[in-house]
């Protein structure tokens, strides 16, 4: 019965990425290659990531919210954004389309942070006797960064692939970025300053994501207006 | 112009997908409400031992089932799968009686002991705590502890304190029990799992005897071997908890009292001006419980000549009840001169301490194995003796053996004192020949006043160990400690390892930890799959539709039709 819910938790996380490959066009481009090299790129860049964070940022004993610390932590978080940057732009793909160049670099990018983030977890807790709900909330948190991620994508393609942007979007589409980029330290402000519990925590998250991803789709949309 | 057709279908879908996520949602919390970590609890197994090959106790160990409370008790429902957690201040000693009687199937017993009880509570009352409550419950805790030894019970036993977090899972479970459905595998609940390797007999299981000695002042000239008084009190206790078996009056106060009269004595000893014309013997046998098979061990393990210059034996039982009464049980008639003169001394110091002593003579019959009090086993070598005790009858086998109810609390420190006063100048006074004379030797405020300091120190000790002896390993701490307060005494001080008698066998795993999960049903895991199944069909739909459009999501439906029209 526990491995029942080890099993429901797991295909939460992670299914959702599978369907999402399957269901859009990128299964029909065999965009897999691209999704893989962009996994491999996100390993690497937690490496560094984890480098710098064990080098600059000291451990706190408390579980307080230390501005200093969290801005240290936000500005290795850019490391990310640079990870991308090398995923779309420098790693060589076959002729895909952008639209399906970023969907499948975000996809790949988000399932390298859950696997990483969440299976080791998944699989020593929720085997156990004792039931919580920890578990059903990463699951949904895990969607939450899938689209969080792949709205980052898009705007990173939007910001250094499109040659051609409308001037008056540029700005938006910056700042878009920015807040995308700056979310995990948001969320850890909201758990560690104001104190919030997973569950709003969570639903945050949902929130957000599913707006930054409704607009980084309009003006992903905007951007394509031209061209057409 | 494409895009901009496609953005509007997909809006329409939005807000369905989300609202069946939420409906899920509130769908999946209704069943099992938000629950708190894991309790892990430490309880101890009831006694699991064999007299002569007839099982007694509890035969299991480990436990793995769902709990249930005593609302459960009084239906008709099958218990079998189920542990009945019973606070015993609550108890219904007939349900418990009824179902051990009938044998009725039960997955476990988890019984509830007050918080005052534990071993852990260290705030020492110097009265004994006389509260009704306090009586009410130590009354069916003796009750329960006869019955439970006495039976053979197939399923496992364990106490356990009623501390914060049992009581708010007890709460918890009573509250969902009321609505009368057992907690099961489909139903969720609370599940009770004592990981415990199967108990396994205890091969040869030792017990040990202390002795101390004083020698006593030989006449110049005189060769004669001195008279010997021997003074003796049995250390080791038996309950239905071994490890929680501290027996604070029930041998406690023996062991005190033999310390007490050895250090005054040592005292007197150790000026050759006021050593007296007898040797004092000072004995901890072990064994109580199984008719006094140590003293009798040791007693064999004397040697004949020396046995027959033991003028008398004194054993102490039970004295630390705050009644001012104390028995004398003899096994020689009471027409007896010499008993009449021991008697005779313990009564007019008695009288002077304000305490009443009388005189119970029960034969002792040589073909029954059963040895009610500790001097039946001199009295069978043709030694005299005599035992002190507060009880006025025998106690049966297993019975007043310092169990569940004997703890600390019941105990009065005072009454010790009055008892090692009594017994230790009525001792003097025939040692030093001064019957009939009014004189206090270990008068108060004297440098040989019983030191009620001395007392109460030992009375804690001894009230925090529990010390039932096949679990006590030959050189356990206790023992060592016995011993070296004996060599600060006393001299050729000798511990005595024997082997108990094979009627008795007893099992190991007396102690473990219990482990309490909130678990969920699999009526919860079910509908959870269900509902991450539709989440993400939803979803699938949901990507087809926006991005490859209405028409491809039908087309993943009737694709083996249209292929066989093409061909046709």
């Amino acid at each position: 019965m526990t491995l029942f819910h080890f099993f429901n938790c797991a295909i939460l996380t992670f299914g959702p990425h599978a369907v999402y490959y399957s269901a859009t066009p990128l299964s029909e481009y065999d965009t897999l290659g691209t999704s893989i090299k962009a996994a491999v790129v996100y390993l690497i860049t937690a490496l560094v990531k984890l480098v710098c964070l064990a080098t600059f940022l000291n451990v706190s004993e408390t579980d307080s919210f230390d501005p200093y610390q969290e801005l240290l932590k936000a500005l290795i978080g850019f490391i990310d954004v640079a990870g991308l940057y090398f995923a779309l732009t420098q790693l060589t793909h076959r002729n895909i389309s952008q639209c399906h160049k970023f969907q499948a670099v975000g996809l790949g990018w988000a399932f390298a942070d859950s696997v990483l983030h969440r299976l080791a977890p998944l699989w020593v807790g929720a085997r156990g006797l004792e039931f919580t709900w920890d578990y059903i909330f990463q699951g949904l948190e895990a969607n939450a960064n899938l689209v969080l991620s792949l709205s980052l994508a898009a705007l990173g393609s939007l910001m250094w692939l499109r040659k051609n942007k409308p001037k008056t979007l540029i700005p938006i589409i910056y700042a878009c970025a920015g807040i995308v980029a700056t979310m995990p330290s948001i969320t850890s402000y909201l758990r560690q300053g104001l104190g919030w519990h997973l569950p709003k925590i969570v639903g945050f998250e949902l929130f957000t994501s599913l707006a930054m991803a409704f607009i980084s789709w309009q003006l992903f949309a905007a951007c394509q207006r031209p061209s057409n | 112009m494409g895009n901009l057709q496609k953005s509007e279908p997909s809006l329409g879908f939005v807000i369905p997908v989300y609202s069946s996520v939420i409906t899920l949602l509130i769908i999946v919390m209704t069943c099992v409400e938000l629950c708190d970590a894991v309790t892990v609890v430490d309880v101890y197994r009831l006694v699991q031992y064999d007299v002569g090959g007839m099982p007694f106790g509890s035969r299991l160990a480990a436990l793995n089932h769902h709990a249930g409370s005593a609302v459960l008790s009084s239906g008709a429902a099958d218990l079998s799968r189920t542990v009945l957690i019973l606070p015993v201040r609550e108890l219904n000693l007939t349900f418990i009686r009824e179902s051990i009687g009938w044998r009725k199937p039960l997955g476990g017993l988890l019984l509830l002991l007050p918080l005052d009880f534990s071993p852990q509570d260290t705030e020492n009352i110097g009265e004994a705590d006389h509260s009704s409550a306090k009586q009410l419950v130590k009354e069916v805790l003796v009750e329960l502890e006869q019955l439970l030894i006495h039976a053979n019970i197939p399923y496992p036993v364990y106490f356990g304190f009623e501390d914060d977090d049992v009581n708010s899972v007890l709460a918890d479970v009573k509250r969902n029990d009321a609505t009368g459905q057992l907690a099961t595998a489909t139903t969720g609940g609370y599940k009770l799992v004592v990981a415990a390797p199967e108990p396994k007999k205890i091969a040869s299981p030792t017990i040990s005897n202390t002795q101390g000695w004083l020698p006593g002042l030989k006449a110049d000239g005189g060769s004669n071997q001195l008279p010997t008084i021997a003074i003796v009190a049995s250390y080791d206790t038996f309950g239905a908890a071994p490890a929680l078996s501290v027996g604070s009056d029930s041998s406690g106060s023996g062991v005190v009292a033999v310390l007490e009269i050895a250090r005054l004595f040592s005292i007197l000893y150790s000026n050759p001006k006021t050593r007296g014309r007898y040797n004092l013997l000072f004995g901890m046998t072990s064994g109580g419980p199984y008719n006094y098979n140590g003293t009798q061990k040791w007693l064999h393990s004397l040697d004949q000549r020396f046995r027959e210059t033991i003028d008398y034996a004194v054993c102490l039982n039970s004295i630390g009840s705050s009644s001012n009464e104390l028995w004398m049980h003899v096994s020689k008639p009471p027409e007896n001169a010499y008993i009449k003169q021991i008697f005779e001394g313990f009564s007019n110091v008695a009288e002077e301490l304000g305490l009443k002593v009388g005189l119970k003579h029960k034969k002792i019959n040589i073909s029954n194995p059963r040895v009610a009090w500790e001097h039946e086993q001199f009295s069978r070598l043709r030694v005299t003796a005599l035992t002190v005790s507060e009880l006025s009858v025998a106690p049966e086998l297993l019975e007043s053996t310092g169990g569940l109810s004997d703890k600390r609390q019941f105990v009065d420190e005072a009454s010790i004192s009055r008892s090692v006063k009594l017994v230790a100048e009525s001792l003097a006074r025939h040692i030093y020949g001064l019957e009939g004379k009014t004189i206090d030797i270990f008068a108060d405020n004297s440098s040989l006043a019983v030191n009620p300091s001395y007392i109460r120190s030992w009375l804690d000790l001894l009230s925090a160990t529990p010390r039932v002896a096949p679990f006590l390993s030959k050189n356990d701490p206790l023992i060592m400690a016995l011993k070296k307060e004996l060599t600060d005494h006393t001299v050729e001080v000798n511990v005595q390892q024997e082997v108990l008698d094979g009627i008795f066998t007893f099992y190991d795993s007396t102690s473990s930890r219990l482990h309490i999960y909130q678990v969920a049903s699999v009526t919860f895991d079910l509908l959870l799959l269900l509902g991450l199944g539709s989440y993400l069909i939803v979803l699938f739909s949901f990507l087809v539709i926006t991005t490859r459009g209405l028409d491809d999501l039908i087309s993943l439906f009737r694709r083996p039709p249209s292929r066989k029209m093409k061909t046709a």
